[in-house]
């Protein structure tokens, strides 16, 4: 029963992507688009990690780590050039 | 047997979250709503299905990575929230018609006003 609901939870994972490519493609403003890349990424690293159960396998998850880490990077560096014009 | 149930229990009420913010990034009007849909799936969705996946292996490697991947994604992304609305104000994104205030708009006008035309003249 578990397992079935893990597989109910990837599927309805996949299909949440649609509303995230509908704002990244249409989103009139960049801040839009920023957005939805981060609830993207995120969402990409909960399939991981359910994903990393389903396996049986440790080293989904460091994945998971790693792409947190460079979703909070990516977002910081975007919107501090987006207010400063710079990065550094 | 109970944490099994409570680990099911736990995963539903984050899948939950991850639909309420995907449903507040389809339909709300504006990228300040749309952000405070969004950034219940780093308090609340990823942490409830890690949480979930702790529950279900107990403290073994997946486990504590799992808690790890939790943790970090529950302190970062506030602040990535934050940055991005702070820089999208900035830029210059309005707010939608709806809105009835805007304190950090005001905020920003008395910390430093616009100066005139004819006084940059001057």
């Amino acid at each position: 029963m578990s397992s079935m609901l893990l597989e109910y939870s990837l599927i309805f994972m996949v299909i949440s992507f649609i509303p995230c490519l509908y704002r990244v493609i249409k989103g009139p403003t960049i801040p839009d688009r920023v957005v939805a890349l981060d609830a993207m990424t995120t969402i990409i690293v909960v399939m991981l990690g359910i994903y990393s159960y389903d396996q049986e396998s440790v080293f989904f998850m460091d994945v998971a780590l790693v792409l947190a880490i460079i979703s909070f990077v990516g977002t910081v560096t975007i919107s501090k050039y987006l207010d400063e014009g710079v990065v550094f | 047997m109970i944490l099994d149930i409570l680990s099911n229990i736990v995963l539903v009420i984050g899948l939950f979250f991850v639909f309420l913010a995907m449903l507040g990034l389809a339909r709300l009007p504006d990228v300040y709503n749309r952000l405070h849909a969004t950034t219940k799936i780093g308090t609340l969705g990823a942490f409830g299905v890690m949480l979930s996946i702790l529950l279900k292996v107990g403290f073994s490697a997946m486990g504590v990575k799992a808690l790890t991947v939790a943790l970090f994604i529950l302190v970062t992304s506030p602040v990535a929230a934050h940055m991005i609305s702070r820089a999208a104000h900035r830029h210059g994104v309005g707010l939608c018609k709806e809105s009835v205030i805007d304190e950090y708009g005001k905020a920003c006008d008395a910390a430093c006003p616009v100066p005139k035309e004819d006084t940059i003249q001057e």
